[in-house]
């Protein structure tokens, strides 16, 4: 980073700081009912008070755990999925339009008969996490597979590569941007996913204390489990660019 | 040729054939399964009495209000930002702040602050659909040809003539190509919400019949959601290509 | 070695066994016959150019030749025996080398490919990989992405990839089509002395006639729609090549209007 692009950073962190103080001043002046609207002030004392007593911790890592274990299970399942669909043509021309068709379904509407089939459990709320997930990361994944280019193909043949290496160093490192892109999307949506669980299950993790906390009109609890949530996508959202970053390196040498 | 064209088809064709088989023959008995014929009847039924069709109306309602306010903003921070590189700058902490919220951890705010109906399911649709709107259209405004920009100062084009004159023209089948990556997910967010917490709409009669545990309902609704959301999408793909061209859905694989 | 003597032994090879043969062999795709009634003999050693107007079937001859296509009547044959998939001693140099590279892997990592398909011990590997790089003129590039260099360089690597796998017959298609003239002229020396070095047989697929005369022991025109062989001539010209004595040869000269006459006469 130049000394320019670093003096921008600070000048955009003062105008976030100079949006946090306004803030402050429409709390403090009650322009907002405190009931509704806690100053940044309150909402910092509630985030540690949250912390400190454990309980905060413990929702964080639940959210975080259906977040992981369904996203996990739908990226392997996904990949393993779109790779069978998208390596072969007689798939594609079955399979595919269908899943097309599936495409535009808001996924949550699988909710309610995931709840029928499962009841309001841990299980029902993994199913319907890597339900939702599993879509972005297959699409992305029959797309990056079909999209290999055919000369790779022919280059594997005359070296007289077996199957797997074929997969292995050939389609799999090929479609990897479009798997990774894919993978990306599928973190915001089981991170959706699991709060809209968690409120309708009462599974323990942020969506059930924000939601507790509405009802009992504990704003300042409340806006301490929306900026957790908050700093749970950005912080997943930077931990994917990290790795994409590492694994994409020749991408970026094109450029 | 009549191969070709049935391919798509068949496999959804031969698995609904199974199924409908297999729950007959088991004589099905399920608070979460029901043969297809049972859910095209129920669909039928709900159509009939048009109670499905209230419930569509009042989601694709709050669905349509929510994507104009949020789409709106993100429309115009999004051409403001693309214009202007301090500007895009200096908010960049406070947007890169805010974007990661998921849109549904609103969801309570919203709740105690507006209470249950329109309104508060507006309000979250509307968050939702500022970010993609923003993002595309900063991009788009940023990728026209220099050129045209050039022209628009030698032409002393004033800034509000020149946005008008240029800058949307000339970003406007990418713009749409935004809205309508917006509107798919506004009808996701909407029934989302319904589905959650909000007493309306489609999300609010699929829940509805679970609890009742009338699955041939549920699933009628499951069905019908996935036809509003398919129908929604090639309409909107449909009036891209007749807008912009073919040319338009070039490079767009999303 | 004297020009004499390199030409007597170019003669005896000659009499031997084809190391590559095409008899009859015609190819038909989606109903069209690309390539009718070939009938082709490539000795070791030989260095055979494969010329014609565009749409001629050259590229598709040389595909036969690979294994990537298998021959709809006739036979191709390697060593006697029938050719019907790809072979590790046979490599192909593709024309289009930005596609034939693989983007995610450097330089050393794309040669590394060939040596990892047979089976060449890790350990092995690396000085394998630097003495190829060295010998198609890119040492220290072992670490560059192919993005990051230009189509020359990208080529000669996959040149090198091809040399990997110790093949005892190159096919090139159109290797030098998209480079420019200065540095088609440089791998046009180096492929010479890589490959009559090694004594490796090459068909070499191009449209540019100076080229092909200027490499080749001989030429094989091919007539259009569909592919079948039109004119076949023998370069007795002395070796090893020079860019400009060769070019400016009274039998270069002679045999290069001969081409240009068959096809133009093609075009037709």
């Amino acid at each position: 980073m130049n000394r320019a692009a670093i003096l921008w950073r600070v000048a955009s962190i003062l105008v976030a700081a100079g949006f946090i103080a306004a803030w402050q001043l429409v709390a403090n002046l009650k322009l907002v009912s405190p009931v509704f609207l806690p100053g940044p002030d309150r909402a910092w004392t509630a985030l540690v008070r949250g912390f400190s007593s454990g309980d905060l911790a413990s929702k964080l890592i639940g959210t975080l755990e259906h977040m992981a274990y369904g996203w996990l299970a739908a990226s392997i399942a996904g990949i393993a999925l779109g790779a069978l669909i998208g390596s072969s043509k007689l798939m594609r021309a079955y399979v595919a339009p269908s899943l097309e068709f599936l495409r535009p379904l808001p996924v949550s509407a699988i909710i309610p008969v995931a709840i029928a089939m499962l009841g309001l459990t841990q299980g029902m709320a993994l199913f319907v996490i890597a339900f939702g997930a599993i879509w972005p990361i297959m699409l992305a994944t029959i797309h990056g597979f079909a999209a290999v280019e055919p000369r790779l193909y022919e280059v594997a043949r005359a070296l007289q590569m077996s199957r797997m290496a074929v997969i292995a160093k050939i389609a799999l490192p090929s479609a990897l941007p479009d798997i990774l892109a894919g993978m990306r999307l599928s973190l915001t949506v089981a991170l959706i996913l699991s709060v809209v669980c968690e409120i309708l299950a009462g599974l323990d993790g942020l969506g059930h204390w924000v939601l507790l906390s509405a009802r009992a009109f504990r704003s300042a609890d409340l806006f301490a489990g929306v900026i957790l949530l908050g700093a749970t996508g950005y912080l997943t959202s930077v931990a994917m660019s990290v790795v994409e970053q590492r694994l994409l390196a020749w991408q970026a040498a094109a450029r | 040729m009549t191969l070709a064209r049935a391919k798509p088809v068949l496999l959804p064709a031969a698995a609904l054939l199974a199924f409908e088989l297999w729950a007959r023959l088991s004589h099905l008995q399920s608070d979460s399964l029901a043969p297809p014929s049972a859910i095209v009847v129920a669909l039928g039924a709900a159509i009939g009495d048009l109670s499905i069709l209230a419930a569509t109306r009042d989601t694709l309602f709050a669905a349509f209000v929510g994507l104009a306010a949020g789409g709106g903003i993100g429309l115009m921070l999004g051409v403001a930002f693309g214009i202007s590189r301090p500007l895009d700058r200096l908010m960049e902490v406070t947007i890169e702040a805010i974007r990661p919220i998921p849109s549904i951890a609103l969801l309570p705010i919203a709740l105690i602050s507006l209470g249950f109906g329109y309104r508060m399911e507006i309000v979250i649709v509307a968050f939702a659909c500022v970010w993609p709107m923003l993002i595309l259209t900063r991009a788009a405004v940023r990728s026209i040809e220099p050129r045209l920009m050039e022209v628009s100062r030698a032409l002393r084009l004033s800034p509000a003539q020149r946005i008008a004159k240029i800058v949307i023209p000339a970003a406007l089948p990418r713009i749409f190509v935004a809205f309508r990556l917006s509107a798919g997910i506004a009808l996701i967010v909407a029934v989302t919400v319904e589905i959650a917490i909000n007493p309306l709409g489609l999300g609010a009669g699929i829940m509805l019949a679970q609890q009742a545990l009338r699955a041939d309902l549920m699933l009628a609704y499951l069905v019908w959601i996935g036809v509003i959301g398919y129908a929604l999408n090639i309409l909107l793909i449909a009036a891209q290509r007749r807008l912009f061209g073919r040319a338009a859905l070039a490079g767009d694989n999303t | 070695m004297s020009v004499v003597a390199r030409l007597d032994e170019a003669k005896a090879a000659r009499r031997g066994t084809p190391l590559i043969a095409f008899n009859g062999t015609t190819l038909r795709l989606g109903g069209k016959t690309i390539i009718e009634q070939l009938d082709l003999e490539v000795r070791p050693g030989e260095f055979v150019c494969i010329v014609g107007a565009s749409g001629c079937g050259k590229t598709t001859a040389l595909r036969l030749a690979a294994g990537l296509y298998r021959p709809s009547e006739g036979a191709v044959t390697f060593n006697g025996e029938p050719m019907t998939e790809p072979r590790r001693e046979v490599a192909v140099v593709f024309q289009d080398y930005g596609k034939a590279l693989l983007p995610w892997r450097t330089a050393a990592g794309n040669i590394s490919l060939a040596l990892e398909a047979s089976r060449v011990p890790s350990r092995e590997r690396n000085g394998r990989i630097d003495a190829l790089l060295r010998k198609v003129g890119l040492p220290g590039h072992a670490d560059k992405y192919p993005t990051e260099m230009s189509g020359g360089m990208q080529q000669r690597l996959q040149i090198a990839r091809c040399l990997a796998q110790e093949p005892t017959t190159l096919l090139m298609d159109e290797p030098f089509g998209a480079l420019d003239a200065m540095t088609r002229q440089g791998l046009q020396d180096e492929v010479l002395s890589l490959t009559q070095a090694s004594r490796t047989t090459v068909i070499f697929v191009t449209h540019d006639l100076d080229e092909a005369i200027y490499l080749g022991d001989r030429v094989i025109g091919l007539l259009p729609h569909p592919g079948r062989i039109g004119i076949e001539i023998d370069v007795n010209l002395p070796r090893p090549r020079d860019q400009l004595a060769t070019r400016e040869h009274p039998e270069f000269l002679r045999l290069r209007r001969q081409l240009f006459d068959f096809i133009k006469a093609t075009e037709h």
